[in-house]
């Protein structure tokens, strides 16, 4: 029981997402921090207002945490799907180098 | 990227790059702006007279306290990336003894001030009443190049100066310069250019006549009167 709640609890911790999320997320992060720079910049330039730039950069910072740390369901809507339990090897067939084996 | 922690290590990484790309890109917009400033400096009463260091120095020497009146206009040093701008005045004058007296050897601060950007006004070390003023004087404000422009009249000095030999009565060949130091948000300090540079240009006036410093002024006159009376 103890065990369970300890599995869950660092499931939640660790946040993991499938590999397709993990492209998007790597996406996001890039995309939005770059975008939020040059949107800073331009509109303190234009207002020429410094203040305006540095909170419009502090405030997009913090948008793309929220939206690329926690492990959203939007993550992990490609779950990796394993082989069965227990099904047989030797009816599939394992190709390494072109050669079949097994 | 599988995990909240190496999610958070990307994007904190990520954003400390574009940090300083967006640092670089602020400081560059410094170029970008003309720096057109202009004074003038006349001098008014001057006096020499003898002093010491401190309270209990043996030493004496001579004090020169330069009054002067200013005209400046240092608008243009005000845009999005100033903090505050350094206004000083200094007195410079050649060696007594130096052959070539164009090269002013000495050079002392006789008075500055610090001009603050609104957005800077929360640093100066002023009293309240004081702060809640300059704070009001630029209310919705960003920038205000209206505080680059000086009008003193009269105006005494801040610092009495004097040289190392102790001696500064009768020098001739002072003359006061107005120097100024921007200090932006991000970037380089930049002082007073020598030379122009793009669209910096240097400094129109700043100078002034050049004048003599007087003799010792005599405590024995007032004694004298004393004594009549």
């Amino acid at each position: 029981m103890a065990d369970q709640i300890l599995d869950k609890v660092r499931e939640v911790a660790e946040g993991q997402i499938d590999f397709e999320g993990q492209r998007l997320a790597e996406f996001l992060a890039t995309a939005l921090l770059a975008i939020v720079g040059v949107i800073s910049f331009i509109v303190g330039f234009f207002i020429q207002d410094i203040k305006l730039a540095l909170f419009l950069g502090l405030g997009g910072t913090a948008l793309t945490f929220a939206l690329v740390v926690p492990p959203w369901p939007f993550f992990n809507r490609h779950p990796v799907r394993w082989l069965p339990v227990g099904s047989e090897v030797s009816s599939q067939s394992i190709v390494v180098d072109g050669k079949f084996i097994g | 990227m599988h995990s909240t922690v190496t999610r958070t290590q990307n994007v904190f990484g990520f954003f400390t790059t574009v940090c300083f790309i967006v640092a670089a890109l602020i400081a560059s917009t410094d170029f970008l702006f003309p720096r057109t400033p202009s004074a003038s400096i006349t001098v008014k009463d001057v006096q020499v007279v003898k002093g010491r260091p401190h309270y209990y120095s043996p030493k004496r020497e001579e004090y020169a306290s330069i009054r002067f009146s200013l005209s400046a206009d240092l608008s243009s040093l005000f845009t999005w990336n100033t903090k505050q701008v350094f206004v000083y005045v200094t007195a410079s004058w050649p060696d007594k003894d130096a052959a070539n007296k164009s090269v002013r050897t000495n050079e002392a601060v006789i008075w500055d001030t610090i001009i603050t950007s609104p957005s800077a006004d929360h640093l100066q070390n002023i009293g309240l009443a004081a702060m809640r003023k300059l704070v009001a004087s630029a209310k919705g404000k960003a920038i205000d190049p209206n505080r680059g422009k000086l009008e003193l009249k009269n105006q005494k000095p801040k610092y009495q100066i004097t040289a190392p030999t102790g001696k500064l009565a009768e020098t001739d060949d002072v003359q006061l310069n107005v120097h100024y130091n921007v200090q932006p948000w991000v970037g380089v300090l930049t002082w007073t250019p020598q030379v122009e540079f793009g669209r910096w240009k240097r400094m129109k006036g700043g100078l002034s006549k050049v004048f003599s410093l007087p003799a010792l002024k005599k405590k024995e006159e007032k004694k004298g009167e004393k004594k009549k009376a």
